[in-house]
């Protein structure tokens, strides 16, 4: 038994280190597939969790209460039966608040200043994420709404004139994160896109122009915070009641067009990947037949032949669902900030078991697929021929042959490369299929009205566009990277396969140049589809996933697109082949079986 | 063992294609090799030698026809079970040495013993004393690529010596070496045949065929001649089917001479 586990963990190390660039490009290209499905799994958890932690953190209210029409005395009145009415257990405040204009770095916005006593409330104790609790004469922001207006501790700014030091930054549960603090537009009940700020009590009256004009706000703990339905119906129509669980919806809306784009570039990518896994294996099966056979010769029954080979992906497989994991929760918080409402956002704890069995099952499977189809070929496949031939023997396309026999060199030699493996041509318009795909949606998204939002008199960056675009960023530089990893290794496959029948076609006169634009040319023919397919695909999956006025971008656009893929598909192609061509002849020739 | 059959077929066919393509590469050959009978299979290209030798290695699956290797009946054997045989009672030497590109010289003999489920240590100590036989113990730790063909097919015959074989299969073992390589090889085969061990050699070098103890010529797909050697004054003289006797161990000393 020891003998055996040693020579399955010796052809496994062996392998894995003999054929590196591929056990890389495999590991990356599963790993990306995971770390995309990581990311979407973590942006579905962003609002929802860290509320939660937020909530148990700040002792967050189980309902809010303001009476939106009155201010001054008249609005203490209002609040005032609230904290002896049935069903409720605790409260804190009423607070003061004031709807007033905050300017920062330039920018005028809409502020909802609450004013706050330094020491700590039983309801609502907000958690100071930098720089230290409000102090008289200070103010201390939201942190989604700092980062936003990219303040910070000891920075001056000026409420309604007013000039206040930044004193620090903190979370809470009582109020959804910047821009949905709800800035009450004065004397009505609507609600303008806003941040909130703390203030000292004693400071507020004079920010707000008299105590007269301060609303005021009620936290509420409920014996059953399920039945705040209930409540409202006991608290008089004047009043305005906002449930934790109403907030932590406007706190999930946040995410929601990022999660969205996630999830169409998850499945872009895991379509992509899979592409990716079955080149990769395709190229690796050439050499691993024969290793087979010659296991099979030796001795080695189905189930060792299964093992070794099942080990191999299984190690790639784990490995890969680490990377993945990794990569996507670190990725995670540049998606979730600047949705730093939360204490503890995204990436800071550990991942959810139910996300690492997720991602693992995923990476475990794709590696399982790509192994599945070799394995049973060598269970299945006689011995004899797994060892006469090094991969199943290539097709003749005897028309496409003929055909080529009127094209230039580099066309012909190309022609009749993908001839004998119509598999990998097939795969290799997959792939441009799919990146073009991608780049045209992301091509619609950028030429879209980017919205700013009115924060008050000057705009500021939409937190929820500017989440949308990083997830499509990442989207992208994966992508990238996959379709780039499958540009490589489709032309290095082709290179190994066709090594023979170039040398040959060499010694009998081509040029290495005319092999070089032949391998080229192998991978450029089946691109052209792909992409011209791509961009229509492209633009209507944007129409799917998107509602409103639609913008196109003009037609010069898409042709740059195209030309600039089939360009970088060439050059990119180019790299293996010349370093193929660069070898002499009589090597490849001689380089036959060991 | 000695007077038994190691290896016996009765009509042994095996077709490839059909109709008008249809190709009987062996065409119901009978064959008794008895327990340390040297072999030889001559014949011209595409007469059928390989696919018969892959036949009696269970490598192949007959079309029709019976093969036993020592007592047991192989062609209806299940896939895990010709496996374990091929493991522990059959060693294969191939024209193109077949080694496993990633793997040492003395790793590559250690496999089929490995396999076996025997333990590493044993299985390393054996493969060392096998290398040494083959002249080889120096090279135990080079890659196939770092050693020569005659080196790398002396590495290939340690191997299938590694779990002490009913019987060594070797498909024209020296057809892509040099006549020294050549004469390193006849000289291990020669070993092997002499130390009473069941051998099958496919060939076209004569000089393979002149160790051999039986000599039989194949054409199309049938046997054409089947004749006992004297082989250069060696004991062992197989007189046709079922009637060969082991080699006697005097017969190193004839070919120990011509080192
Ligand atoms: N997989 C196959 N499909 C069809 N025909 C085959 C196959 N393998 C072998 N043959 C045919 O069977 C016959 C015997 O082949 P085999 O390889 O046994 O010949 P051989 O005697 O070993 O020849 P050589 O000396 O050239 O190695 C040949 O005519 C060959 O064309
Ligand atoms: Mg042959």
């Amino acid at each position: 038994m020891a003998g055996r586990l040693l020579l399955v963990c010796r052809l496994l190390v062996r392998d894995l280190r003999r054929r590196p660039t591929e056990t890389v490009l495999l590991l990356a290209a599963i790993a990306a597939a995971t770390g995309t499905l990581t990311l979407g799994l973590a942006l579905n958890g962003i609002a929802d969790r860290p509320y939660q932690r937020t909530r148990a953190a700040t002792a967050g209210p189980d309902v809010v209460v303001e009476p939106p029409e009155v201010t001054g005395t008249q609005a203490l009145t209002a609040l005032a039966p609230l904290t002896t009415a049935p069903g409720v257990t605790g409260h804190s405040g009423p607070y003061p608040v004031a709807y007033l204009m905050l300017t920062a770095r330039g920018k005028t916005v809409h502020a909802v200043v609450e004013g706050r006593d330094r020491a700590p409330a039983t309801l609502d104790r907000p958690a100071v994420t930098g720089g230290t609790w409000v102090r008289p004469g200070g103010v201390v922001f939201e942190r989604a709404f700092a980062d936003a207006l990219g303040v910070h501790t000891g920075d001056t700014v000026s409420v309604d004139g007013h000039s206040l030091r930044v004193d620090g930054t903190a979370v809470t549960a009582a109020r959804a994160a910047y821009p949905r603090a709800g800035w009450r537009v004065p004397g009505t009940p609507f609600t303008d896109p806003g941040g909130l700020v703390w203030v000292d009590r004693g400071d507020i009256a004079a920010l707000a122009g008299g105590s007269q004009s301060l609303s005021y706000t009620l936290n509420v703990k409920l014996a059953d915070p399920a039945a705040h339905d209930a409540f409202g119906a006991v608290s008089s129509a004047a009043l305005n009641t906002r449930s934790w669980q109403f907030i932590a919806e406007e706190d999930s809306a946040l995410a929601k067009q990022a999660r969205k784009t996630m999830l169409i570039g998850s499945w872009l990518l895991a379509a992509l990947a899979v592409a990716s896994v079955a080149g990769i294996v395709a190229g690796r099966v050439i050499g691993q037949r024969r290793r087979l056979g010659l296991l099979k010769a030796v001795g080695a029954g189905p189930a060792m032949v299964a093992a070794v080979h099942l080990a191999e992906y299984l190690v790639i497989g784990l490995a890969a669902a680490g990377i993945g994991l990794a990569a996507g929760w670190l990725a995670a918080p540049l998606l979730a900030s600047p949705g730093g409402g939360f204490l503890g956002s995204v990436g800071a704890h550990p991942p959810a078991l139910r996300t690492v069995v997720a991602a693992t099952c995923f990476a475990l499977v794709i590696a399982a697929a790509a192994a599945l189809a070799p394995v049973v070929r060598a269970a299945i496949t006689d011995t004899v021929h797994a060892l006469a031939d090094a991969a199943s023997p290539p097709r003749r396309r005897g028309g496409r042959v003929r055909l080529s026999r009127r094209l230039p060199t580099a066309l012909l030699i190309g022609v009749r490369i993908n001839a004998r493996r119509p598999r990998r041509a097939r795969l290799a318009m997959v792939n441009t299929l799919i990146t073009t795909t991608t780049l045209a949606a992301a091509l619609m998204f950028q030429v879209q009205n980017r919205q700013e939002t009115h924060i008050g008199p000057s705009e500021l960056v939409n937190p929820d566009d500017e989440r949308s675009y990083h997830a499509m960023l990442i989207v992208i530089v994966v992508l990238c990277v996959l379709a780039l990893i499958n540009a490589v290794v489709s032309t290095w496959s082709a290179v190994l396969d066709a090594r023979h029948p170039l040398a040959v076609a060499r010694t009998l006169g081509a040029t290495p140049g005319q092999a070089t634009a032949g391998l080229s040319a192998a991978q450029l023919l089946p691109a052209v589809p792909g992409v011209a397919a791509g961009i229509p695909a492209g633009i209507v999956l944007f129409l799917a996933a998107s509602a409103g006025q639609i913008r196109y971008p003009p037609g010069v656009w898409w042709l740059a697109t195209a030309l600039g893929i089939l360009l970088a598909v060439a050059a990119l192609t180019a790299v293996p082949a010349i370093a193929a061509a660069r070898r002499p002849v009589a090597d490849t020739l001689r380089s036959t079986a060991s | 063992m000695t007077g038994s059959m190691v290896l016996r077929t009765r009509g042994l066919t095996r077709q490839y294609g059909r109709d008008s393509g249809l190709v009987r590469a062996v065409d119901e050959i009978d064959l008794d090799v008895p327990a340390g009978q040297a072999l030889a299979i001559m014949g011209p290209s595409g007469c059928g030698k390989s696919t018969l030798l892959h036949l009696l290695g269970g490598l192949q699956r007959p079309t029709d026809g019976q093969v036993w290797l020592a007592d047991h009946r192989i062609d209806t054997m299940s896939e895990r079970a010709l496996a374990r045989l091929r493991r522990d009672s059959v060693g294969f030497v191939f024209q193109s040495f077949h080694l496993m590109d990633e793997l040492t010289a003395v790793e590559n003999v250690e496999l089929a013993a490995l396999l076996a489920g025997q333990s590493p240590r044993r299985a390393r100590k054996r493969a060392m004393y096998l290398l040494d036989r083959v002249g080889l113990a120096d090279r135990a730790r080079h890659l196939p690529a770092e050693l020569s063909g005659g080196q790398r097919q002396r590495v290939a015959i340690a191997r299938a010596l590694s779990n002490d074989p009913l019987v060594v299969l070797a498909d024209e073992p020296t057809g892509n070496l040099d006549s020294a390589a050549t004469v390193e090889v006849l000289r291990l085969f020669d070993e092997i045949r002499a130390a009473g061990q069941t051998l099958v050699v496919v060939t076209h070098d004569a000089r393979i065929a002149a160790v051999a103890d039986r000599m039989i010529s194949m054409r199309d797909g049938a046997f054409a001649d089947d004749s006992p050697l004297a082989g250069a004054g060696m004991a062992g003289t197989g007189s046709g089917r079922g009637s060969g006797t082991a080699a006697g161990a005097a017969a190193g000393t004839v070919y120990g001479g011509r080192r």
